[in-house]
């Protein structure tokens, strides 16, 4: 395949390149990056634009294939892309939405300052390590049954609502209000059912985590204030997905798209890429299962909340206040959304594997505190850095198909940081400027380190210069729980 | 006989060379566990696990990423891991194959899948070598 080389990609706009649809024969739109050219050129480094245009050929793609400026190589897609086929007879892909469905974030606040907690930081991270089950093949406390496991694929973190796992004015303040309506739990294998049964609560392994941060600076304060956040504020964030069974949905019906392609005369560069007509069978089915595991992801990370409320307590009894939702956002979904094309509104199935919604203001399904201004964006930085809190904008829907990016994105592998940390050091450094590490390796340590990393910074700077979403508030690790 | 494992950025890159496809899916299931918990299939060939695996697919390239997300599966299921290979019926559309392992109590790595991703199973014209990469999604 023809390597893209910087002399193919032409400026746009300030952030904004292409590859034009004549780079390839088989491309069926360009391929744009969203990206200064600092960016770029990192990008350019490993074979992430080669295959953004791969994504650029599958049938039905509308517009172009995008990446967000923290893309990286992954295996088909690349991580941190955007793909629209038109409904409902354009391609659902699952590889367009990952194996780990629904991965996402959330973000909880607290009363707390971050002085009221100076001096219970390593014991908070201990408690929340203990409470919150992390690292491979450790299960939860929840067995659920067969029947239960049914109800959790339909009703997502409502059904954690029901059982006590959370308050129901959490469902306002997630989003799809954490339930997908075309669930449907039958088109899930029981295989993967079983992988499942045991792993609501759990964050699991790789870059998942749990982190304690504080607001360290605000960059617009009347968003800030909308989404209730302050300068100082003691918050958590949450990182995981469907766990076990979400990659198993991805796995079985991968599998099922790579035999089932040729049958309607689809053709791809990499078997990957695998993908059916949404209105085919297949297509049905896998949305329907899809949906259900990004119910099961989102009642995960209700119930992980509800984990994390527990350790709070117990470390700082009343005077801790609880905790309190400020939104949840996926960032590996497929979702149906309208769009203006060509002067009309059209629906369109927008792949999302490593970019998160980002819809700006009046958007009616938000909360009423931020229908003003705009739908919350969390991105996490990597350990020990920074993450950022930013508002979706109206630019979005133009520009990225309502979409931002994801986090810091990587540049190492993880063979390569391990070889290049030395986990044990990097734990006592961060302790020594106030970040209390848990974590079931130092290989996972290592894996993780900020060096594996983008510079999140840039990353948000370039998404905010772009004007697909707003900075609001910067923060800061205190703790960090890790598989 | 040869498994060497590469960098990739988010993932793990393995490339598998066998003088047989009997070897190939061998060594694929043994460098999977390997991934999986450190040295455990060098350690121990005292296995206490027994389970048949059936597949079909549409070429030989398919039919070890199918097998393997199979084997995959059953081992987070069982809990335990999987290091030797015991093929019963092979062609190029369907192995059933007896697979042996033991229980783990933790795994060192999850891998979230078996891709399909630059697999490509052929077998060399000038050393008559058996070669494929497999790229696990961690």
């Amino acid at each position: 395949m023809r390597k893209v080389e910087k002399h193919h990609i032409k400026k746009l706009e300030d952030y904004l390149w292409e590859i034009p649809k004549s780079f390839r024969q088989d491309m069926r739109v360009p391929a744009r990056v969203l990206a200064s050219e600092i960016i770029l050129d990192d990008i350019m480094e490993d074979r992430s634009l080669n295959q953004l245009v791969n994504v650029a050929t599958l049938p039905g793609i509308h517009k172009a294939s995008m990446v967000m400026p923290d893309v990286h190589e992954g295996y088909g897609f690349p991580i941190g892309g955007v793909a629209a086929t038109i409904f409902p007879d354009g391609v659902i892909s699952p590889g367009g939405i990952g194996y780990d469905i629904n991965c996402g974030v959330r973000l909880l606040l607290s009363n707390l300052h971050i002085e009221d907690i100076k001096d219970h930081r390593e014991k908070l991270s201990k408690e929340l390590y203990a409470q919150i089950p992390s690292g491979m093949g450790k299960g939860g406390q929840i067995k659920l049954t067969p029947l239960q496991i049914d109800n959790v694929l339909l009703q997502g973190a409502e059904w954690a609502v029901e059982h006590g796992y959370g308050q129901r004015e959490d469902l306002e303040y997630m989003e799809s209000h954490g339930r997908l309506q075309d669930a449907d739990p039958s088109y899930i294998s029981d295989m993967a059912k079983k992988r499942g049964s045991n792993q609501l609560g759990t964050i699991g392994s790789g870059n998942h985590f749990v982190e304690v941060d504080y607001i360290d600076e605000i960059y617009n304060e009347d968003i800030a204030n909308a989404f209730n956040i302050q300068p100082g504020q003691v918050v958590v964030l949450i990182h995981t997905g469907s766990r076990g069974l979400g990659h198993q949905v991805a796995t079985d019906y991968i599998r099922i798209m790579v035999n089932a392609m040729s049958d309607y005369g689809i053709r791809l560069p990499d078997r990957e890429l695998a993908c059916v007509p949404f209105n085919s069978v297949q297509g049905q089915r896998y949305f329907k299962a899809m949906c259900a595991a990004a119910n099961f992801a989102w009642c995960n990370r209700e119930i992980i909340s509800w984990e994390a409320g527990k350790a709070w307590k117990n470390v700082f009894d009343d005077f801790g206040g609880g905790l309190k939702l400020m939104y949840d956002v996926a960032h590996n979904i497929a979702k149906i959304e309208t769009y203006t094309i060509d002067g009309t509104d059209k629906k369109v199935i927008v792949h999302r594997k490593g970019a998160t919604r980002a819809f700006g203001p009046g958007f009616t399904e938000l909360p009423e505190p931020y229908k003003e201004v705009g739908q919350p964006v969390i991105i996490p930085g990597s350990m020990g850095t920074c993450s950022y809190v930013l508002a979706g904008t109206e630019k979005s829907r133009d520009i990225t198909f309502g979409s931002c990016c994801h986090g810091a994105g990587r540049r190492l592998s993880r063979r390569a940081a391990k070889l290049q940390v030395n986990a044990p050091v990097l734990k006592e450094e961060l302790k020594e400027r106030g970040i209390f590490v848990q974590a079931g390796s130092y290989k996972g340590i290592a894996e993780e380190a900020p060096i594996a990393y983008k510079d999140v910074n840039l990353v948000v700077d370039t998404v905010q210069n772009s004007g697909i979403a707003k900075k609001v508030a910067k923060l800061r690790p205190v703790a960090v729980i890790k598989g | 006989m040869n498994i060497r494992f590469l960098a990739h950025t988010a993932d793990v890159r393995m490339e598998l060379e066998g003088k047989s496809l009997q070897e190939l899916y061998t060594l694929a299931v043994k460098g999977m566990g390997e991934i999986l918990k450190k040295d455990f299939c060098t350690q121990s060939n005292n296995f206490s696990k027994n389970v048949t695996v059936d597949i079909h697919a549409s070429d030989y390239t398919n039919l070890l990423i199918d097998f393997l997300s199979d084997v995959l599966s059953i081992s987070y299921v069982e809990k335990a891991i999987f290091c030797s290979v015991h093929i019963l019926e092979f062609s190029e559309y369907n192995i059933k194959a007896e697979i042996k392992g033991s229980d783990v109590k933790m795994f060192d790595e999850e891998i979230k899948a078996v891709t399909y991703h630059e697999a490509n199973v052929y077998k060399d014209k000038e050393d008559q070598i058996w070669k494929t990469c497999i790229i696990f999604d961690i």
